[in-house]
């Protein structure tokens, strides 16, 4: 749609029908995306640092109060690298980022990359546990939805998926935790037990993390299914199953299924970016130690470098998933890999 | 064109009140109540939000005078919902009607521009849109401290690409229409044509996305108080509420329950405003679906 599609003439070099072919202009796709996602991470770290620098005076005065004294000001510059040049404090923290050694926090209690690589567990077991139970979920209720579009069953799958998507993550965690943990017992209240630890226990102790995640995504991605369904219903490939003899229920599972998932996948694919920052409300409800409240202990403590390096890991994870879908989302599909690269063969 | 114009104008005097979506009368109903007691709020409340009163501490809802109970400070439960009610409306006012006008501008010019401009912002749009708005809450927070502030610019800058890409896609397509060309062809500049012929065509686009948007604002500020940076105290916010009520849960299960409703409602208010004008608006759209 963007790029001119050029008219090609009939008589044609090897070499250019060569670069005007298929693969090529697909390897050219991946390319144009991967550099778009350097150049994303790239903008984003550099944003990321310079508010933090410009927009947030001085870490040592913060740290060491108001009636700190200049000299002491000036040492714990120099102790924390703060008086260094802006464009050597960012390579440097670039540097550490992807070898490994980002320092120790300005508290000094802690490895900043050694606690980031243990806190990306958890969060990213709630993160991609609630994008696959929603996105389930989400294509059983929205098709059951688009089936009954005009009887009783289908207004009340509507309306549970209306008022799903207006509860807020933090507060369906909140009173999960009062029902199932505190009146009943049956799961624990918070606390996040390592997987290699014992199984069973992790997972009781990320199962109700992950239903109040998966609430509001999964009624959002309801509403998706829903309407693709519905779109899916009309076409001509129903009918022919339906004329075949499928009956109209087989007939959508069969084949209608299968073509609203594309879409599917990718409205619940972008919600990652939504579910990584819902993590970072639940880890604070269940007291789990996830990046997010690694993130939360910093910005109150005005860590500023581990709150860059917990962002740029987040972001490239956002940048990274986004790449992948666009990938798989052209494989799949391949109306749109063409409409994308601009070719037009019939 | 003028002619389909005068029809579709009278047959919109005639619809009646019955006529109109549910969805929008139900939402019409929620959030034009949430904007009451907003207002409410700086007349009267029914106790001081500040004052204490240690005698008063954990009375269950219903109890006499106070309709919702106290909190542990003895603080009355109702005035300090009507108190939040105000901050979120503030914090999601202020952000959407401001991003939105960034976004629309730069969502025109970029819908007029040429391709190679048209295909940079849009695929920054694209990146920029996949970014949560708590991530950015998060570095304002750490910058310029917790508060109100760092709340408003975050949901600024997260909205931005959002309104942003809701606008190019229909600016688009109406610029491709006759009379755009007309309108060129009579001599109009670049910005006249796009602030009186293709903002007036996608201005109901806008209106359903505004609606959406204080939803999601609504619920990000919710959030950003809860995780405590967002609105300070003393001003009371419905996310902070529940904080304070968050250990308490074995004592006073009852103080979680009035503010996560709140925010339910207002939320689901502003949601099916949306669908609702996004049905009256724009029927066509709504019948292909």
């Amino acid at each position: 749609m963007t790029q001119e599609t050029k008219s090609v003439g009939p008589i044609q070099s090897a070499p250019r029908r060569f670069f005007r072919s298929q693969k090529v202009r697909q390897v050219k796709g991946f390319i144009t995306q991967g550099v778009v996602l350097l150049i994303s991470a790239l903008m984003g770290s550099l944003v990321v640092f310079a508010l933090l620098r410009l927009l947030g005076g001085d870490v040592a005065y913060i740290l060491l109060g108001m009636e700190a004294t200049q000299e002491q000001v000036n040492m714990l510059r120099a102790e924390l690298g703060l008086d260094r040049a802006w464009f050597v404090q960012y390579f440097d923290w670039i540097k550490g980022f992807f070898t490994g050694d980002l320092g120790t926090s300005f508290s000094g209690s802690y490895e900043i990359f050694d606690q980031i690589g243990k806190r990306l567990i958890p969060t990213l077991l709630l993160a991609f546990g609630s994008l696959f139970v929603s996105i389930f979920l989400a294509l059983i209720l929205g098709t059951y939805a688009a089936l009954n579009v005009d009887n009783a069953k289908g207004i009340a799958t509507d309306i549970v998926s209306q008022i799903g998507t207006a509860i807020p993550a933090f507060w369906a965690g909140l009173i999960l935790v009062v029902v199932f943990a505190v009146s009943l017992g049956w799961f624990p209240a918070g606390g996040y037990i390592p997987i290699q630890e014992d199984f069973w226990g992790s997972l009781r102790s990320i199962f109700l993390p992950i239903v109040a995640l998966s609430l509001g995504i999964t009624s959002v991605t309801t509403r998706f299914v829903r309407s693709a369904m519905l779109d899916v219903l009309n076409e001509d490939y129903i009918r022919t199953a339906m004329a075949k003899g499928r009956t109209r229920k087989r007939a959508v599972i069969i084949h209608g299924l299968r073509n609203a998932s594309i879409p599917v996948v990718t409205v619940g694919a972008l919600q990652l970016g939504n579910l990584l920052a819902g993590t970072i409300v639940i880890e604070s409800v269940f007291v789990i130690p996830g990046l997010g409240q690694l993130l939360l202990t910093a910005v109150n403590g005005r860590e500023v470098i581990v709150v860059q390096s917990v962002v740029l890991v987040i972001l490239l994870i956002i940048l990274v998933m986004n790449f992948l879908l666009d990938i798989a989302y052209g494989l799949l599909d391949p109306r749109i890999r063409d409409k994308r690269n601009g070719t037009n063969n019939g | 064109m003028v002619e389909q114009v005068l029809i579709s104008k009278r047959v919109r005097s005639r619809t009646k009140f019955s006529q109109l979506p549910a969805t929008l009368i139900i939402g019409g109903i929620l959030v034009g109540f949430l904007f009451c007691v907003a207002i409410l709020s700086f007349v009267w409340t029914p106790y001081d939000p500040i004052t204490l009163n240690v005698r008063n501490r954990y009375l269950p809802i219903g109890s006499e005078g106070y309709l919702l109970g106290t909190d542990k400070f003895g603080r009355d439960v109702l005035t300090q919902i009507i108190m939040g009610a105000r901050n979120s409306l503030f914090v999601s006012v202020v952000s959407t009607l401001i991003s939105l006008m960034i976004g629309t501008l730069l969502g025109l010019y970029v819908a007029a521009a040429g391709a190679r401009v048209k295909n940079i912002v849009s695929r920054a749009v694209d990146v920029g849109v996949a970014i949560p708005g708590i991530l950015i809450a998060m570095v304002l927070a750490t910058a310029i401290g917790p508060g109100n502030t760092a709340a408003i610019t975050a949901i600024i800058i997260w909205f931005i690409p959002v309104s942003a890409r809701v606008v190019i896609g229909p600016a688009v397509q109406v610029l491709s229409q006759d009379y755009i060309e007309a309108a060129f062809g009579y001599g109009r500049k670049k910005w006249f044509v796009l602030f009186n012929h293709v903002l007036p065509n996608i201005s109901s686009t806008i209106i359903v996305q505004a609606s959406v948007m204080f939803a999601a604002a609504i619920l990000i500020e919710a959030a950003l108080s809860f995780l405590g940076v967002g609105a300070q105290s003393p001003i009371a916010s419905w996310g902070r509420t529940l904080k304070e009520a968050q250990p308490l849960m074995e004592i006073a299960p009852s103080l979680m329950v009035v503010p996560g409703l709140a925010i339910v409602f207002a939320v689901l208010g502003f949601n099916l405003l949306g669908d609702g004008l996004r049905a009256y608006l724009d029927p066509q759209q709504t019948r292909k679906r």
